[in-house]
C-alpha cells in the first residue's frame, strides 16, 4: 500500500479540475443570465415606447 | 426528445458510470503485480488520453464544418470541445506525471505517448490562446478554425514521428504502461468502464458548455435586433 | 504576379541581413550553452543548426508580416484579382527564399563553431534542409497571415508554430545529425518520409485555406 498517496493524488486532481471547470461554466451562466434580464428589460421598454408612440399618432388624429 | 433531455439523461448516465467505475478501480479488479496500487491510475490515464485527442478531433471537424456553412453554432462547437478537451488533456498529463514518479522514480519521462499528448496540449494552448487574445469576430472563429484543422491533420505525423524518435532512441527509463499486459480479464472489463464513464463525462460537460456557447450566441444577436429596433424607434421620433 | 509580391518582399533587404545575424547571434549562445568547443558532436551540431533555423524562420515571418501592414500592402493585395491559393504560393516562395539564405549561412556557422569539416556531409544536409524549409516556410507564411492580424500576434506565432512543427523538427534533427556523421540518405528513409508528408500536408492545406485567413476585417 506504499504509493497510496500518489493515487490519492492523482484522482484527487482530476476531480478538483474538473469541479474548477464546472464552477467555470457556473459563472458563465450567471453572467449571461444578467445579460438576458438587461435585454429583456430593453425589449419591454420598446414595447411600452412603441404603444405610446402609436396611441399618441391615433389620438392626433381624432 | 429535446436536446434538455438528452442533456440531462446524460447527466445522470455518467454519474452511474462513474460510480461503478470507481467501485470497479477500488473495490473489483486486482492491482497489478509489480506496480502495485499507483497502477490503479492507469484506468483513469488511458481514458483521459482517448478524451483529450477525441475532443481535439471535435475541435478539427467543427473548424471544417464552420469554414464550409459558415453557422456560427459550429464555431461554438469547436471553442467548446478545445475547452473542455483542455481540461481532460491537462488532467491526462498530470495523472500521467504522478504516475510517473512512483513507477519510474522522475516526474517526467519523454516516452512516446506522454510527449505525443503533451505536444497536443500545446496546440490546445495555442487554439485557445488565439481565441482569448482576439475579440469574438467571424474572422477569428475562422481563424480558429483554420488552426484546428491543420494541428489536428498534424497529429498523426507527430505521433508517428515521436514513436519513431523513441524506438530509434529509447527513453532512458522504458515505459511498462500501455495496453499491453492486461492479462486479467478484469482489468480489461475495468479499463472499459472507466474508458465509458470518462467519454461519458466529457460529452457531458461538452453539451453543458456548447449550450451555454449557443445561448451567447443567440443573446447577442437578439442584443443586436433590439439596438436596431430602439435606433428605428429614436429616428422616428 | 509572383514577381510583384516578391519584390515586395525582397524589398525589405534589411530583414535579410537581420535573419543572418540572429542565426548567428543563436549559435554563438549554443555554443556557450552547450560548450560546444570541447568534443565534436554530430548531434549538438545539428540540433544547434536547427534551433538557429527555427528561430530565424520564425523571426523572417514576423517582419517579413509588419512590413507588409506598415506599407498597407495587405489591403492592396486583398483588392487585386489574384487568387487567394495563388497569392499563398507567392508568399510560400518569398519566405523560402529568405529561409534558405538563413540556412546556408546557419550552415557554414555550423561548421566554423562546432569543429566540422566542409565535405561530403554538407552536401548530403542540402536535402534535408531544403525538406524541412519548404514545411517551415509553408506553416509559418500560414500561420504569420493569422497571427499577424491578432493582438499579440508576435507571441502567438511561436505558440502555434512549433508544436505543429515538432515532427519536422524531429525528423530534421535526427536525418542531419546522420548525415553529419556520414550516414548514406537511404538509410534515413523513414525520417525523410516523415519531412515529406509533412511538407505534402502543409503546402496543401496552406494553399487550400490561405482564403478563410485573407477575409476582411
Amino acid at each position: 500500500m506504499e504509493n497510496l498517496g500518489y493515487l490519492f493524488a492523482a484522482y484527487s486532481i482530476i476531480f478538483v479540475v474538473i469541479f474548477l471547470y464546472v464552477v467555470f461554466i457556473w459563472r458563465r451562466q450567471a453572467a449571461l443570465d444578467a445579460e438576458l434580464r438587461t435585454l429583456e428589460a430593453r425589449m419591454a421598454a420598446l414595447t411600452d415606447e412603441t404603444a405610446a408612440s402609436t396611441s399618441g399618432d391615433s389620438q392626433s388624429d381624432a | 426528445m429535446n436536446s434538455f433531455a438528452i442533456r440531462n439523461g446524460l447527466g445522470y448516465v455518467t454519474l452511474a458510470l462513474m460510480i461503478a467505475a470507481l467501485f470497479m478501480v477500488f473495490d473489483y479488479v486486482p492491482p497489478e503485480a509489480e506496480q502495485g496500487i499507483a497502477q490503479l491510475i492507469f484506468y483513469f490515464h488511458v481514458p483521459l488520453a482517448w478524451v483529450a485527442f477525441a475532443s481535439f478531433g471535435i475541435v478539427a471537424i467543427a473548424g471544417i464544418f464552420y469554414l464550409w456553412l459558415g453557422d456560427q453554432l459550429w464555431d461554438d462547437l469547436g471553442y467548446a470541445a478545445a475547452e473542455t478537451g483542455m481540461v481532460f488533456c491537462t488532467l491526462m498529463i498530470v495523472a500521467g506525471s504522478i504516475w510517473a514518479k512512483p513507477i519510474w522514480g522522475t516526474w517526467w519521462t519523454w516516452d512516446s505517448r506522454l510527449t505525443t499528448t503533451f505536444i497536443l496540449w500545446l496546440m490546445y494552448v495555442g487554439y485557445l490562446m488565439l481565441r482569448a487574445s482576439a475579440d469574438d469576430t467571424p474572422q477569428v472563429a475562422r481563424f480558429g478554425a483554420v488552426i484546428g484543422i491543420v494541428a489536428a491533420l498534424d497529429v498523426p505525423i507527430v505521433i508517428a514521428s515521436v514513436r519513431l524518435w523513441r524506438t530509434i532512441h529509447p527513453a532512458v527509463l522504458v515505459t511498462k504502461q500501455g495496453g499491453h499486459g492486461l492479462e486479467d480479464p478484469r482489468m480489461v472489463a475495468t479499463l472499459l468502464v472507466c474508458l465509458a464513464a470518462f467519454t461519458a463525462f466529457w460529452a457531458w460537460l461538452l453539451m453543458l458548455r456548447f449550450s451555454q456557447l449557443r445561448t451567447r450566441t443567440r443573446l447577442g444577436a437578439l442584443a443586436v435586433r433590439i439596438a436596431f429596433a430602439d435606433a428605428a424607434l429614436s429616428d422616428s421620433k | 504576379m509572383l514577381r510583384k509580391d516578391l519584390r515586395l518582399e525582397l524589398r525589405s533587404g534589411e530583414s535579410t541581413l537581420a535573419l543572418l545575424a540572429l542565426s548567428m547571434l543563436v549559435l554563438v549562445v549554443l555554443v556557450f550553452a552547450l560548450d560546444a568547443a570541447r568534443v565534436r558532436s554530430f548531434e549538438v551540431a545539428a540540433g544547434a543548426l536547427w534551433v538557429a533555423m527555427v528561430f530565424a524562420g520564425m523571426l523572417g515571418a514576423n517582419r517579413a508580416l509588419l512590413a507588409e501592414r506598415d506599407n498597407g500592402a495587405i489591403r492592396g493585395l486583398l483588392l487585386s484579382p489574384l487568387d487567394p491559393g495563388t497569392l499563398y504560393a507567392a508568399k510560400l516562395a518569398a519566405a523560402l527564399i529568405f529561409m534558405t539564405v538563413a540556412e546556408v549561412g546557419a550552415v557554414i556557422l555550423m561548421v566554423l563553431f562546432f569543429n566540422l569539416e566542409f565535405d561530403a556531409s554538407i552536401a548530403r544536409l542540402a536535402p534535408i534542409l531544403a525538406l524541412g524549409a519548404i514545411g517551415f516556410s509553408a506553416l509559418a507564411t500560414l500561420l504569420s497571415a493569422i497571427t499577424g492580424r491578432t493582438r499579440g500576434g508576435d507571441m502567438l506565432l511561436p505558440i502555434l508554430a512549433v508544436p505543429i512543427f515538432v515532427p519536422a523538427l524531429i525528423a530534421g534533427v535526427k536525418a542531419s545529425a546522420a548525415a553529419l556523421a556520414g550516414v548514406p540518405l537511404d538509410s534515413m528513409g523513414q525520417w525523410l518520409k516523415i519531412m515529406v508528408a509533412f511538407d505534402v500536408l502543409f503546402v496543401t492545406a496552406g494553399y487550400l485555406l490561405f482564403e478563410h485567413v485573407v477575409g476582411e476585417d
